[in-house]
C-alpha cells in the first residue's frame, strides 16, 4: 500500500483524479482519499511541519503501516531556484538543525528521476523571504512527516517528491491556486510513474502458518518457554526449507501428538527439533 | 527485504560526508574516485549510519559510503568470543566500518544493524593510539574485525600503511583477516613476522549460500598460497564453521583441498571454531533476518552466547580438529575457547 501525504488539497488534488482516489466517508479529521482496492491511501495534512507530523501519524496508525510491504511518499510544493521535481536525500529542521535522512538505495531513473534529481531540504516553519543557498530547497512539511513517520517507517520505506514553485516570499505572495495546480499536474506524471516502480517492491515476507503453530503449541501443552522454542522452530523449518506441516502429520498420525502432559510435551518437542536439525 | 522486481543504485552511488572530515587528504582522494555519485555533507556519521529500521539487506545490495573521523577512542579488547591464539594484551580497532561483503552470519548485521561502510579517514590517530598503548605492552591487535580491509584497499591504502606503521613498531603484532581474492597486495606490502594475514576458509557451498560477495574459495586459497610464497606470515580461519546437512563431507573435502593448494608446514598457524554470537546481536539479527537459516536456527544460550547446542558443537569442531591433526602440528591448531 501507498500512504501519501500532501499539503494542499489543490496538490492532492493532481494525484487523486489520476489514481481514481474516492474520499473516504468515515469521520476523520483529515481529508483522507483511498483507491477502492486500498493499494493506495492518501491525506491532505494542512501547511506546516505540526499538521503534517499529525497527519502522517494519522495516516500511518488508522491503516496500519506495514514495513515490509508498504512506502510513505510525502509530494508537495517549495521554493527553489530551479522549477522541477526533485527526490529529497537529506531534510535539514531549521528551528532544531537537526537532519534525516531517507535511504537511496532505489534506482527511479526509470520512472524519470536520475541522481542529477535530488536535493536536500530544509523545512522552514514560515515562508522563507529567500533563497540563502542556492542548492537547496526550502519547504514546510518535511522534517515533520520524517519525524513522525520514523516511529513507524523504516527510512527505506519514504520517499519525498518536491516540485518547485516559486523562489520565497515575493513569488509566493503572487502564487495563484491555479498556478500551483498546473506546476503540481506537470510532475504528477513522473510522481505516478515513481509510485508504480515502488510498488514493485511491496513484496511481503514468507511466514510460517500461524494457526498451526497455535495448535501445535496446544497439542504440546506448551509452557511460555517451550512456546518460544517451538516458534524458533517453525521458523527455522521456514528458513531451511522442511515441511513442518508433514512432520507434524505423521507425529500425530505415530500418536506423538497431542499429549496429555507439559512433561511430555517436552520429550516431543525435543524429538520435533532432532528432526530438523 | 530485497525485492528482485526494482531496479536499485550501484554500491556508493550516495556518499556522506562528514563536516570534520571534508577537508582530510583521503576524502579528497576517495571522493575523486566517485565522479558519478551524489555527494551529501553530514554533520556526524552515526546521523546516517546508527538511524533506527534500517534495512541491512538491501543497503547490502545498494549501499552507501560514509566518510567520517573517528575522535575518541578506537583501540578496544578483544571479545572473549574472538580468538587470542595464546596473546595477552589482545584488542581490535576499527579503521572502517561494515563490509562490502555481505556474510549471512556475520556479526556486524547484530552490532550496527546497517549495511552501509563508514571509513574514518583519520587513520593517522589511531597510529597515535596504538604507539602510546606499545609502549606499555606489547599488543596484538586486530585490524580488520569489523570490516574487510584488504577488499577495501583499492580506496583506501590502508593495508599497507598498517604494514609499515607495524614494521616500525616491534611491539605490535596485527593480525588482517580477509575472505577477499586480491594477491596485488603482497606486491606493494613487505613481509613483516607480525603482520598476519588470515584467510578465513569456507566450503564452497557455504560461500555460495552464506558469503555474499566473496572470493571462491579457490581463489582465497590462491592469493594466500601467493602471501606465503611471497614471505608474509599467512593464518588459516575456519572459523566460523557452518552447520548444515551434509557438514562433514564438505569440510573434509575443504581440507583436502587445503592441503593440495596451500604448503600447510609453511603456515603460522590454523583456528577451528563453530558459529557463535554474542546473544545481545541475535535479537536483533532474527528480527531483521526472518529468512536466514542461520539467524533461525534454535541455538543455544551459553554464557550469553548463542551457540550451537554441545554435542553438535564439539562434534563439528573436534570432526575438523581431527582432519587438521593429520596435516599440521598440534601446537599450531588453535580452537576457539569461551
Amino acid at each position: 500500500m501507498l500512504y501519501i501525504v500532501c499539503a494542499l488539497p489543490i496538490e492532492a488534488k493532481s494525484l487523486v483524479l489520476p489514481l481514481s482516489l474516492r474520499k473516504d466517508q468515515f469521520s476523520c479529521p483529515y481529508e483522507t482519499y483511498l483507491a477502492e482496492d486500498h493499494s493506495c491511501v492518501l491525506v491532505v495534512s494542512g501547511p506546516g511541519a505540526i499538521a503534517a507530523s499529525a497527519a502522517t501519524t494519522y495516516l500511518l496508525t488508522r491503516f496500519g503501516f506495514k514495513n515490509d510491504q508498504d512506502f510513505l511518499l510525502n509530494f508537495g510544493s517549495c521554493a527553489g531556484e530551479k522549477g522541477g521535481l526533485y527526490l529529497i536525500h537529506k531534510i535539514i529542521d531549521q528551528a532544531t538543525s537537526r537532519t534525516f535522512y531517507p535511504d537511496m538505495c532505489y534506482d527511479l531513473s526509470v520512472s524519470g528521476l536520475t541522481l542529477s534529481d535530488e536535493r536536500a531540504v530544509t523545512t522552514c516553519y514560515q515562508v522563507v523571504s529567500s533563497l540563502e543557498d542556492s542548492d537547496m530547497l526550502y519547504d514546510m512539511e518535511a522534517s515533520g512527516i520524517y519525524q513522525a513517520a520514523s516511529r513507524f517507517v523504516p527510512p527505506h520505506r519514504m520517499v519525498f517528491l518536491k516540485f518547485v514553485s516559486d523562489a520565497g516570499i515575493v513569488e509566493a505572495g503572487q502564487l495563484t491556486p491555479e498556478a500551483l495546480k498546473m506546476c503540481a499536474d506537470t510532475h504528477a506524471t513522473t510522481v505516478l510513474k515513481v509510485m508504480n516502480t515502488l510498488r514493485a517492491a511491496c513484496t511481503p515476507i514468507p511466514t510460517f502458518d500461524e494457526a498451526l503453530y497455535n495448535q501445535t503449541a496446544l497439542d504440546l501443552c506448551a509452557s511460555e518457554t517451550m512456546s518460544h522454542e517451538l516458534r524458533q522452530l517453525f521458523r527455522y523449518a521456514l528458513t531451511s526449507d522442511q515441511d513442518m506441516e508433514n512432520l507434524l502429520q505423521t507425529m500425530k498420525q505415530d500418536g506423538k501428538l497431542p499429549v496429555s502432559s507439559k512433561r511430555e510435551g517436552k520429550v516431543v518437542l525435543d524429538e520435533i527439533r532432532q528432526h530438523l536439525l | 527485504m530485497k525485492s528482485d522486481n526494482i531496479s536499485y543504485n550501484f554500491p556508493f552511488s550516495h556518499i556522506y560526508v562528514e563536516k570534520q572530515a571534508a577537508d582530510h587528504p583521503l576524502t579528497k582522494e576517495i571522493l575523486s574516485r566517485f565522479k558519478k555519485s551524489v555527494v551529501i555533507p553530514i554533520d556526524h556519521y552515526k546521523d546516517v549510519f546508527n538511524r533506527t529500521h534500517q534495512d541491512f539487506e538491501l543497503q547490502k545490495t545498494a549501499p552507501a559510503l560514509i566518510l567520517a573521523k573517528n575522535e575518541g577512542a578506537s583501540v578496544f579488547a578483544g571479545s572473549p568470543v574472538c580468538q587470542d591464539f595464546g596473546n595477552d594484551h589482545f584488542y581490535y580497532t576499527s579503521c572502517a566500518r561494515g563490509c562490502i561483503f555481505n556474510c549471512e552470519y556475520c556479526f556486524l548485521r547484530g552490532m550496527y544493524g546497517s549495511g552501509n561502510v563508514v571509513i574514518f579517514v583519520n587513520l593517522e590517530d589511531i597510529f597515535t593510539e596504538v604507539d602510546m598503548m606499545c609502549r606499555q605492552h606489547h599488543m596484538y591487535l586486530c585490524v580488520s574485525y569489523d570490516t574487510d580491509l584488504i577488499a577495501l584497499e583499492s580506496l583506501t591504502g590502508f593495508v599497507s600503511k598498517w604494514s609499515s606503521f607495524t614494521e616500525s613498531h616491534d611491539d605490535l603484532t596485527i593480525e588482517i583477516r580477509t575472505k577477499s581474492f586480491r594477491k596485488d597486495i603482497y606486491d606493494i606490502c613487505k613481509p613483516c613476522p607480525r603482520t598476519i594475514f588470515a584467510y578465513t576458509l569456507s566450503p564452497q557451498e557455504v560461500i555460495d549460500r552464506y558469503e555474499q560477495k566473496t572470493a571462491s574459495l579457490s581463489d582465497r586459497l590462491e592469493a594466500a598460497a601467493y602471501a606465503i610464497s611471497k614471505g608474509f606470515p599467512v593464518r588459516l580461519c575456519f572459523d566460523p564453521v557452518i552447520y548444515f546437512r551434509g557438514w562433514q563431507d564438505a569440510y573434509a573435502a575443504l581440507i583436502h583441498e587445503v592441503a593440495e593448494k596451500i604448503d600447510l608446514s609453511k603456515v603460522k598457524d590454523v583456528s577451528v571454531g563453530s558459529f557463535r554470537i554474542p546473544a545481545e546481536y541475535m535479537k536483533p539479527l532474527r528480527k531483521s533476518f526472518p529468512s536466514s537459516s542461520i539467524c533461525q536456527f534454535p541455538y543455544e544460550n551459553r554464557n550469553g552466547v548463542f551457540q550451537y547446542p554441545e554435542a553438535q558443537q564439539r562434534e563439528m569442531e573436534n570432526t575438523l580438529v581431527t582432519l587438521l591433526q593429520s596435516l599440521i602440528s598440534k601446537d599450531r591448531i588453535y580452537r576457539a575457547e569461551f
